[in-house]
């Protein structure tokens, strides 16, 4: 397979950084010190006409002073300046003819809907007529590949590098860069910081748009799941074909906002005042495949279930819980989605249970559903995910508990993620963790999470990263089934 | 701005037969001599409707006249609905009085064809009936259609149980996939239809074969 040409994009020879600055306060600061901080092993170039060095490094007034390599340029400066940044960028190419890519932080561009704004755009995309440099942005905040570690964003999550995961296999294009901003921020929050795989802020799509990105990410042997905030696309039909190719392969999650928008045109029919824009895009999203959530919280849980565990094999849920309440807020949860089904255990599994768990312990009554109790001990709370998972008819498990003061938090985590990845592989089957509840029980998690296991904050987000990946898979053994 | 035209009744319901879409027996009676061979054809009882591009609602017209069981009532009809719509139409072109069979009641559903700006033809099924907007009970999907998309159309709405058995309900599923696959081919075919909407299409239990009862067709004048 050739190299698909957006790979250039992700590990550039040299980046030369536009409006790189020392002032805390700007843009073109946090870029540089991104840059740093995350360690990117090639060469960078602040480019700045007032200041000599930009942390520590030499600065060039213009860009055609650079002597070495530079492949992809970064704009952080008011637009205004694009006019003689272009002419500075012909220069360059004149001499050197080496910028592959350039990403247009900057916003003030064609998305004012101004003259001048629509001229800058122009004059900035002459550098795709002219030497066929591709370009993302205008107005976005760039581009993250946490594998060659290029980052050209802006974005200070405030979380120190320690707190972040390794790079997982998560990539996300945000149409929005506020978005952008705040999916990198909520994901660095998170109980271990999710270090996205590639991550791209759009922008204006003036040249480099989401088919193109979602081509790469296609081919891009470290990304594993997809990730799209989406406010609208001119080309809906050839966008969702695209989509529906990739999801085959790669799931894709969607949160696409607008649904309160009305269809545009008036209606004539029943049908057509049923199928407003919004609706129709709900629809091809659900026939082709594609998983469209509710929210940002939804988005980022599902996208660590899918990046993290294996995919279900089935649509059985078990529910194993030590507490009553969140227990039967789970089933509350799960009775949402009628396509989620109770497993029906063997009487093997439910001997095993009664006889290792508390005696109060309630066991499969329900059908599908344990509670071992509050006086359940690290080690029957180990035994009884065992058991449950190594049991045929459970294809996932809603693993609940409610730390209580007599349970050491860091070591129920410990062992339990021993007690899984001790398990045949067969038997490890996607476990949505709920460890309950706030700050005090991080230690627990971040235990689980280290190893590579996935917790949730409540029921409810658990539950909605299961269906998730139960859609997902059903809808891949439908289509296996019929060859449609 | 695009320049449309509307397939009337009839002919909308001639188009969706041709692609194997059962519709009611509807038959055009042009003027009233013709009302003693058409009693011979149909089988009563019938509804008699005003064939008019230009009354939308034919109800408020005055123009529908239903339970009609013999040809004597199929007279009085005639000119009832042609005096109504003299009186409270006097503009309207007037191409004649529809025969239609009234259907025994069944399972009221909708299908219908929206020409999305972006996405091209969608497809839409549901519950359908006077209340179809209100009750929203649809689903949707691109054309053309899969076999695997018609079902999972089904099985989407509220629909989809009672087509599984709900209640002992004995509906038959093939018949809608079949309706939603003819309705994908015939769009397929012709890209000029911007709108289809078949309401109600009843279906039956136990076997026997449902049909469209009003059907709208809006195309694209080149």
């Amino acid at each position: 397979m050739t190299e698909h040409e957006l790979n250039g994009l992700f590990q550039p020879k040299g980046i030369a950084v536009i409006g790189a600055s020392n002032n805390p306060l700007k843009a073109g600061c946090i870029i540089i010190n991104n840059m740093i901080k995350g360690k990117f092993p090639g060469k960078l170039y602040p480019v700045n006409q007032s200041e000599e060095n930009v942390a520590g490094l030499n600065t060039y007034a213009r860009l055609s002073d650079i002597d070495d390599v530079v492949e992809l340029v970064v704009l952080i400066t008011p637009a205004s300046a694009i006019y003689s940044i272009m002419d500075d960028l012909d220069e360059r190419m004149a001499s050197k003819n080496d910028v592959r890519f350039i990403v247009c932080a900057a916003a003030d561009y064609a998305e004012t809907k101004t003259e001048e704004g629509i001229k800058r755009q122009e004059r900035l995309m002459q550098a795709k007529d002219k030497y066929g440099i591709r370009i993302i942005g205008p107005n976005c905040i760039g581009v993250i590949d946490t594998v060659s570690r290029v980052n050209t964003t802006f974005v200070d999550t405030g979380v120190s590098e320690d707190r972040f995961g390794p790079p997982g296999g998560i990539s996300f294009i945000s149409q929005s860069g506020s978005v952008a901003a705040s999916i990198l921020a909520w994901g660095a929050s998170k109980v271990i910081g999710i270090r996205y795989n590639k991550f791209i802020s759009v922008g204006n799509m003036a040249d480099i748009d989401f088919i193109d990105l979602l081509e790469f990410l296609e081919q891009d042997p470290s990304t594993k799941v997809i990730g799209i905030y989406m406010e609208g696309y001119q080309n809906g039909k050839q966008l969702i074909k695209v989509m529906g190719r990739i999801a085959r392969k790669k799931p894709i999650i969607i949160l696409k906002v607008g649904r309160s928008s009305k269809g545009s045109v008036a209606a004539n029919s029943h049908t057509s005042s049923m199928s407003g824009s919004d609706k129709v895009y709900d629809a091809a999203f659900r026939q082709y495949g594609i998983l469209r959530v509710e929210d940002l919280w939804e988005l980022l849980d599902t996208l660590q279930a899918f990046d993290k565990m294996r995919l279900p094999d089935g649509n059985r849920l078990f529910v194993l819980t030590q507490a009553g309440g969140p227990g039967i807020y789970c089933s509350d949860e799960i009775s949402k989605y009628d396509f989620i089904e109770t497993p029906m255990v063997s009487e093997n599994t439910k001997n095993q249970l009664k006889e290792t768990m508390p005696r109060m312990a309630a066991i499969c009554v329900p059908e599908g559903y344990a509670d071992i109790t509050a006086s359940a001990t690290i080690r029957q709370h180990c035994d009884s995910l065992r058991y449950v998972l190594m049991d045929p008819s459970v294809d996932g498990v809603c693993f609940i508990t409610v730390v209580t003061p007599f349970l050491p938090s860091a070591q129920l985590g410990k062992e339990l993620s021993d007690t899984y990845w001790s398990l045949d592989e067969k038997y490890r089957k996607p476990v949505y963790f709920c460890i309950m509840a706030g700050e005090a029980v991080i230690p627990c998690r971040r235990e689980l999470e280290q190893t590579g296991l996935v917790t949730f904050d409540s029921p409810t987000e658990a539950v909605k990263a299961a269906k998730n990946m139960i859609i997902y898979n059903m809808k891949r053994e439908k289509e296996t089934q019929t060859g449609q | 701005m695009m320049s449309t035209f509307v397939l009337d009744e009839v002919e909308a319901g001639n188009l969706l037969s041709s692609y194997g879409i059962p519709m009611a027996k509807t038959v055009i009676c042009e003027s009233f001599n013709e009302l003693d061979a058409i009693a011979r054809d149909v089988t009563f009882p019938v509804v008699m409707k005003i064939l008019s591009p230009d009354i939308l609602h034919k109800t408020d017209a005055g123009a529908v006249i239903l339970g009609i069981s013999s040809l004597d009532g199929m007279s009085k009809a005639y000119q009832t609905i042609l005096m109504n719509v003299t009186t409270n139409c006097p503009e309207a072109l007037i191409k004649g009085v529809i025969v239609q069979e009234m259907q025994s009641k069944g399972l009221e559903l909708i299908f219908g064809v929206n020409r999305d700006a972006q996405f091209g033809h969608v497809l839409l099924f549901g519950i359908g009936g006077i209340y179809v907007e209100i009750l929203n009970a649809v689903s949707m999907r691109l054309a053309p259609l899969t076999r695997l998309d018609a079902l999972e159309m089904i099985r989407e709405t509220p629909l989809g149980k009672v087509f599984q058995g709900a209640r002992g309900a004995r509906y038959n599923e093939e018949e809608v996939i079949q309706v939603l696959l003819n309705l994908s081919r015939l769009v397929q075919e012709h890209p000029e239809i911007i709108e289809i909407d078949i309401n109600p299409f009843l279906v039956y239990e136990h076997g026997k074969t449902g049909c469209g009862v009003d059907a709208l067709i809006l195309c694209e004048k080149d």
